[in-house]
């Protein structure tokens, strides 16, 4: 299992009161598995995903990413892990303004100290089809284009896990189905465990597994 | 610092400048590193100046100062000891060449002169530079004297009574280099000349120096030797008391300019706060996004830590080059104090602008650097900033950065936490009078056109924001309306109370037999010859049978009166324009002793009425009781006396005589001089006309580092201006989107920044105004009415200034179309 998680639960402080916004979550990912996570919004799903990934504390339960148990690491210790074995996607597709196409997808290979960055990167780019677009800033490029070079930036330092939030939720359906092939093909290639956040059950179906969150519940459904 | 953290830092910085994202920030410390570095350099050349040129500031290792010639016997003990010796006798008096006249300070010097430092000439010959005195017959000038007369070497000058062949020009003069009063000539001739002119006469103001060097013990000896025998007319200087004058001048000028570079610093680190602040907050997304995909909170602090490093290196080097620029500038405009050929800048000033821009960034930037830390990866998932927790580290940093700045600045710490709490201190009342503006603002119902209104409201609407570039602009504003308008305003206030009549020359070291000649030169052009008053130097040296001394005395000035010799005059009448506080005036023919003392110095000296004085006249010594004190008006431009005596008693003595006129026509000074080589004349329009140049080249000076501190408070307006864009640009679109008008949206942006800068000139003028009346009244006694027109002024100026400033800045907001802002946001 490349990702495993027991009795997640999360509550939160809100004007006095404590509400619980994650029950009792129990879910595993096997290396190259693809998995969905369903459910309407406020349902929980980005906690879930932030807990998953290391991004936020659960406040009971266990992680275990890669074998490593997420609560026994710090803050940093955590950073690292993310570094060198997870990739994101997100839906507003969170790009550096102040740097190039591929100085994006460049960035978690310098971080890991990859003396080969720009020609891996470079590669990359021309493999989600932006290979003339390498020196545009995200501000230059279209929305699908954005979430292509974010895939670029997660693929290009081969993760075994990619978390997917809501990949297509600002894309319009047409960009959001050619972006989902390319997530799918890339997946396939590197052979990636895929978490996908979704609220989109067609997309989710793509998946091997689904998991549904229904008021912090989370349960897997019948594929 | 990791070479990774380096490199993303500098591209960071290289992508953001280009972006515009960091140009307000570069730009605050910019101007604060310029003020720094300029004042920096400027000190730093002029203390060194000051320490090279210490020694040579004497011309000599030691030197009597008094008001006689040196006895044989210290001479012949100079011999004794093995130490070199010069002489030099110094004193104001009239040069006539080329049939004009022109007051100016003589210096007779003996051969060997000068012993320690340079002199530097331009001669026939060429340039020439040593220990050279002039030869008899001969005179050396410097370039004011042959500009004014319009000489060339090998003219003939005139000196009282003997005639001098001009053979050089002086462009170094060791002992002379620097005298503040120098708009006044110089001239430097052979000390054999000296009895042969006639220009040393009774009662003329000469000061003697006899100067000495050798081994430091055998000066050490000779000081020994000679210091019990000074009488108080006399005094040592050394090294260390070298020219005190020019030290505490030039010290209150590197203060003075200090304080003004720190306002600039001040409203600089503002603009850097406000920047800072907007920077971060617009960049937390990217922060979060780097921290998902693996750097740890250090590696991030470190990756935008290099950036602002970057960025002070880069604002510290090119601030450093304007700063350098500026203070060529200000040296330009002290030369004439300062000589030309200043030592070049020390590398401690080279380095205090990029470390300044460091203190500054590390003061302002560094807090929220380290909150960066503490944003989680997870905020990558949200769409608003998480909030940070509000700590006193951010201010007290600042407080210390600013401190230290100050500290190095002003060179002394107590001083500079004065300085700096009296700069808060006014930025915060000025801040203050700004709030309470502003909130009346909110709460007057304003009527008439939308844009006005809505105008006054965005600008109550951020009231912090609003007086902060309220107070940051005002203040510099201020400064600057004072010194333009203000200044001549005073210069105009003085030169209307003086009598369209009233005298414009001084006349002195007239002997008494001249007065018929005097009298002959009025004849001829039809006037009356004014009457001249005897006048003689006299010691203080008993008030009621106890001995005076300066020590006895809190106050400088009184210090200075009884350490020193004054004016004493005698009278048969009242002196006309002098009113009485005490006593009464004797009869014309008195013969009885009597003092009539001014009440100005019998206040500052504790002198009462019936108090007995004894005063020393030449070595002899006059004791009478105090029968009057008198009122003098002292701008009347007529003679006046602290002490005047009765005729029928004193009038023996001998006296020089003074007087002053208005002069008939232009050359009638010249023809007076001509007629009486000997008398001086101070023609009072040239020295005010000089006066005036010079106070202009201190003012302009002074201006220069105001216009840094404009610029600095333009720049905290520009941040505030960014730090509201987004805001502004959301407004926008909802006032567009609601069908308002392109011009409509420009109407009320244009309208907030008039209301803004008229209310920062309104202040700035109301302060200027303040500051001029005050000044009128508490230093100068003038009768200034408040200029009515300058709040309208400095209204026009400020709203001038905030709309040029604020306007491209803004401009863009209204060209955006509003879809794209809603879509946007």
């Amino acid at each position: 299992m490349i990702l495993r998680a027991e009795a997640l639960a999360r509550q939160v402080d809100y004007h006095g009161q404590t509400l619980t916004i994650l029950h009792q979550a129990s879910f595993s990912v096997a290396a190259g598995e693809s998995v969905a996570i369903v459910g309407a919004s406020g349902s929980g799903k980005s906690t879930l995903l932030a807990i998953l990934a290391g991004l936020d504390p659960a406040s009971s339960g266990e992680v275990w990413l890669a074998g490593q148990a997420l609560s026994a690491l710090d803050e940093d210790q955590r950073a690292l892990l993310r570094r060198d074995k997870v990739g994101f996607v997100f839906q507003n597709f969170q790009l550096m303004p102040q740097f190039t196409a591929l100085e994006n997808v460049m960035l978690p290979l310098e971080l890991a100290g990859r003396g080969d960055a720009r020609a891996a990167a470079s590669a990359m780019l021309q493999r989600v089809g932006l290979g003339h677009r390498l020196d545009h800033y995200p501000r230059h490029l279209s929305g699908g284009e954005q979430q292509r070079v974010a895939l670029a930036r997660a693929f290009v330092v081969r993760p075994t896990l990619l978390f997917a939030d809501e990949p297509t939720g600002n894309l319009d359906p047409a960009t959001g189905r050619q972006v989902i092939e390319l997530l799918f093909q890339l997946n396939a290639e590197a052979g990636t465990a895929l978490v996908l956040v979704t609220h989109d059950t067609a997309l989710a179906s793509r998946c091997a597994a689904v998991y549904r969150l229904n008021d912090g519940r989370l349960q897997r459904e019948a594929t | 610092m990791s070479r990774l953290s380096l490199q993303m830092g500098w591209r960071l910085l290289r992508r953001e400048l280009r972006a515009g994202e960091l140009t307000v920030l570069l730009l605050a410390l910019l101007v604060a590193v310029t003020a720094m570095s300029s004042v920096a350099f400027f000190s730093d050349r002029i203390e060194q100046a000051l320490t090279r040129q210490a020694s040579q500031l004497l011309a000599a290792d030691l030197v009597s100062n008094g008001n006689r010639p040196p006895p044989d016997a210290w001479r012949q003990q100079a011999a004794q000891r093995g130490l070199l010796q010069a002489e030099a006798a110094t004193f104001p008096s009239m040069v006539f060449a080329r049939e004009q006249a022109v007051l100016a300070t003589l210096k007779a010097v003996s051969s060997g002169y000068p012993l320690r430092g340079e002199v530097q000439l331009r001669t026939q010959q060429g340039l020439q530079a040593g220990r050279l005195a002039p030869a008899p017959g001969e005179l050396w000038a410097d370039t004011r004297l042959l500009q004014k007369l319009g000489l060339r070497l090998g003219d003939s000058v005139r000196l009282g009574n003997v005639s001098l062949r001009l053979s050089a020009e002086v462009l170094r003069e060791p002992d002379g280099a620097m005298d503040l009063y120098n708009f006044i000539p110089r001239v430097l001739f052979n000390h054999a000349d000296l009895a042969a002119t006639g220009l040393v006469q009774d009662g003329s103001r000469v000061r003697y120096r006899l100067m000495v060097a050798g081994d430091a013990a055998s000066v050490a000896g000779y000081r020994q030797w000679l210091a019990p025998q000074l009488d108080r007319r006399t005094r040592l200087e050394d090294v260390e008391e070298a020219r005190p004058e020019v030290k505490s001048a030039l010290e209150r000028a590197r203060r003075f300019l200090g304080l003004t570079a720190l306002l600039s610093v001040l409203l600089s680190a503002a603009a850097v706060a406000l920047a800072v602040r907007r920077y971060l907050a617009r960049h937390w997304q990217s922060v979060a996004v780097m921290r998902a995909l693996g750097q740890t909170g250090s590696e991030v602090a470190l990756v935008w830590g290099s950036l602002f490093l970057w960025l002070a290196l880069v604002g510290g080097v090119l601030g450093t080059v304007a700063g350098y620029g500026v203070q060529a500038g200000l040296l330009l405009l002290a030369q004439q104090w300062l000589g030309a050929g200043l030592p070049a800048p020390a590398l401690t000033a080279w380095l205090s602008g990029p470390l300044s821009a460091l203190i500054l960034l590390a003061g302002f930037a560094l807090p929220p650097l380290l909150a960066l830390r503490r944003i989680p990866a997870v905020a990558v998932l949200r769409a608003d900033m998480p909030t940070s927790s509000r700590s006193l580290l951010a201010p007290l940093l600042a407080i210390v950065a600013l401190l230290g700045l100050a500290a190095w600045q002003v060179g002394d710490s107590t001083l500079a936490l004065w300085l700096l709490g009296g700069l808060v201190g006014f930025l915060l009342a000025v801040g203050l009078l700004a709030w309470g503006v502003v909130r009346l603002l909110r709460r007057v119902p304003l009527s008439g056109a939308v844009g006005w209104r809505h105008g006054a409201a965005n600008l109550a609407r951020r009231p912090w924001l609003a007086v902060i570039q309220i107070a940051a602009l005002s203040v510099s504003l201020m400064a600057l309306l004072t010194l333009t308008v203000v200044r001549d305003d005073l210069i105009g206030a003085w030169q209307k109370s003086l009598p369209a009549d009233a005298p414009d020359s001084f006349l002195i070291n007239l002997q008494a037999p001249q007065q018929a000649t005097l009298d002959a030169l009025f004849a001829k052009v039809g006037r009356s010859a004014p009457q001249a008053a005897p006048m003689t130097r006299a010691r203080l040296l008993m008030i009621n049978e106890r001995e005076v001394k300066g020590s006895d005395y809190q106050d400088e000035r009184a210090q200075r009166l009884a350490e020193r010799e004054f004016n004493l005059s005698w009278r048969a009448a009242p002196p006309p324009g002098n009113g009485f506080a005490a006593g009464r005036w004797w009869p014309a023919d008195s013969t009885q002793p009597a003092f009539s003392v001014e009440q100005g110095l019998a206040e500052t000296l504790g002198i009462r009425m019936g108090d007995v004085l004894v005063f020393d006249i030449a070595g002899k010594r006059w004791q009478a009781p105090v029968t009057s004190l008198r009122k003098v008006a002292w701008d009347s431009f007529q003679p006046n006396f602290f002490v005047i005596a009765p005729a029928g008693w004193m009038g023996g003595e001998s006296a020089s005589y003074i007087t002053s006129y208005r002069a008939p026509d232009r050359d009638f000074n010249n023809r007076l001089v001509a007629a009486l080589p000997n008398v001086t004349v101070i023609d009072i329009s040239v020295i005010v006309r000089e006066v005036k140049a010079v106070i202009g080249r201190l003012a302009l000076a002074v201006e220069t580092m105001f216009s840094l501190a404009l610029a600095a408070g333009v720049l905290v307006l520009w941040a505030a201006l960014a730090a509201t864009r987004d805001e502004r640009q959301f407004d926008v679109a909802l006032l567009r989107a609601l069908g308002a008008s392109r011009q409509q949206v420009r109407a009320v942006i244009l309208a907030e920044l008039a209301w803004l800068g008229g209310l920062t000139g309104l202040l700035a003028g109301i302060g200027a105004m303040a500051i001029g009346s005050l000044v009128a009244v508490q230093l100068f006694n003038l009768p200034l009415a408040p200029n009515l027109w300058l709040p309208l002024l400095g209204a026009l100026c400020g709203g001038a200034v905030v709309g040029l400033a604020g306007w491209p800045l803004l401009r863009k907001i209204t060209r955006t179309p509003p879809t794209d802002i809603l879509r946007n946001s």
